[in-house]
């Protein structure tokens, strides 16, 4: 009977003699030294790499951040300027709209009705 | 940007409390009157305003947390209560419905035939897609969890690449559901098994539809940079809703599916 560690397990588990004269990880037509280990790559600067070091774009947070925190009183929902506004328009407009043909339809809704 | 002297978020006066509350009161009465007038007029403004109301308070939260700072530690403490608080409402949600099945499943009525399925009743095999539904969502469960770990250890491809198989799994469930709704041989009108299994299944398919879309825009969030190692409570909370979705199924597996059938 022969053994191997079984990883999995983490005890002695039952083997074949080939994996106990040659255990987990060693075998003979592998050659025995590692390759050198990387630790890192150099740094490189984004100007100097190719797009495909970006890996699905560029991080533009920091740019955000000093839009977001530019001193001018603005709320943050009107933040952006121009697409802010407009789609803040037109979500009232649709408030108001809503909330006076909701009043209609709920007034002729309460109308008893005609025999 | 004025100056505090607390850690806490005092927020700017914002339009979107209102116009959410002006689409909750479109979409109710909107309601009504599509069963009364057959118009689904005013029920779709109401929805529409739901979906720009929910668009832009989340998209100021983004703002106001990634890129003004306000979500300090007392602040995200507060938001993680929030999440829990509100995930366990959600519990209390699912506990009415499971209570309505075992209410009729466990003293099934003459009229039922007295046993449950009911007479009549082919009930799916759950060894079949609902088995495969089971594997779906908890293969999902491990990878949401693979990529938080990304996401902590600075993984950024493996993280986005992570994200994605969860929300295609989410998907697939989905589709998987959907074809079964098609393809089963009982419908809601089927008495009380009917109504409690389509009740139940599907508002938990609709929870999972919500689940995907919150890992969806966190995926989006993810690409874009705003998660750091440190900080990505917008992901914890996408997956701490992900886990109650996948929790729920396997109650609902082996309650409905299983000692149901």
């Amino acid at each position: 009977m022969y053994y191997k560690f079984s990883g999995f397990t983490q005890r002695l588990t039952g083997a074949v003699s080939s994996s106990a004269y040659s255990p987990q990880g060693l075998r003979s037509t592998i050659p025995s030294e590692s390759p050198t280990i990387i630790f890192t790559t150099p740094t490189k600067l984004v100007s100097e790499s190719s797009a495909a070091v970006e890996y699905m774009g560029g991080n533009k947070v920091p740019d955000l951040q000093r839009i977001f925190q530019a001193s001018d009183e603005i709320p943050v929902h009107l933040k952006r300027g121009v697409p802010d506004r407009l789609l803040y328009r037109t979500t009232m407009a649709l408030t108001v709209g809503g909330a006076l043909y909701c009043l209609v339809a709920l007034y002729i809704a309460a109308q008893p009705k005609n025999k | 940007m004025a100056h505090q002297a607390h850690a806490y978020h005092m927020v700017d006066p914002s339009p979107w409390p209102l116009t959410g509350a002006i689409a909750a009161l479109l979409m109710t009465s909107g309601l009504a009157v599509w069963f009364h007038f057959h118009s689904t007029t005013l029920m779709t403004l109401g929805l529409i305003l739901l979906l720009l109301t929910m668009h832009q308070w989340w998209r100021d939260i983004i703002r106001e947390g990634t890129f003004q700072g306000h979500h300090t530690p007392p602040v995200q403490k507060g938001l993680r209560y929030g999440m829990i608080l509100f995930i366990t409402s959600e519990v209390f949600f699912f506990l009415g419905f499971f209570w309505a099945f075992y209410h009729s499943s466990l003293a099934p009525t003459p009229e039922l035939g007295g046993c449950w399925p009911p007479t009549g009743i082919t009930p799916l095999d759950p060894f079949e897609v609902p088995l495969l539904n089971t594997a779906v969502l908890l293969a999902s469960g491990v990878t949401v969890t693979w990529t938080h770990h990304s996401i902590m250890e600075g993984e950024r491809k493996q993280a986005i690449q992570s994200l994605t198989l969860t929300i295609l799994l989410g998907l697939y469930f989905t589709a998987l559901q959907a074809m079964e709704y098609y393809e089963a041989p009982f419908t809601i009108a089927d008495g009380v098994y009917g109504s409690t299994f389509f009740v139940a299944t599907g508002f938990h398919g609709l929870h999972v539809i919500i689940g995907s879309t919150f890992l969806a825009v966190c995926l989006l969030r993810q690409i874009q940079y705003h998660f750091t190692s440190e900080h990505h409570f917008g992901f914890e909370a996408a997956a701490w809703y992900w886990h109650f979705v996948d929790v729920v199924w396997l109650f609902l597996y082996v309650s409905i599916y299983w000692w149901g059938s």
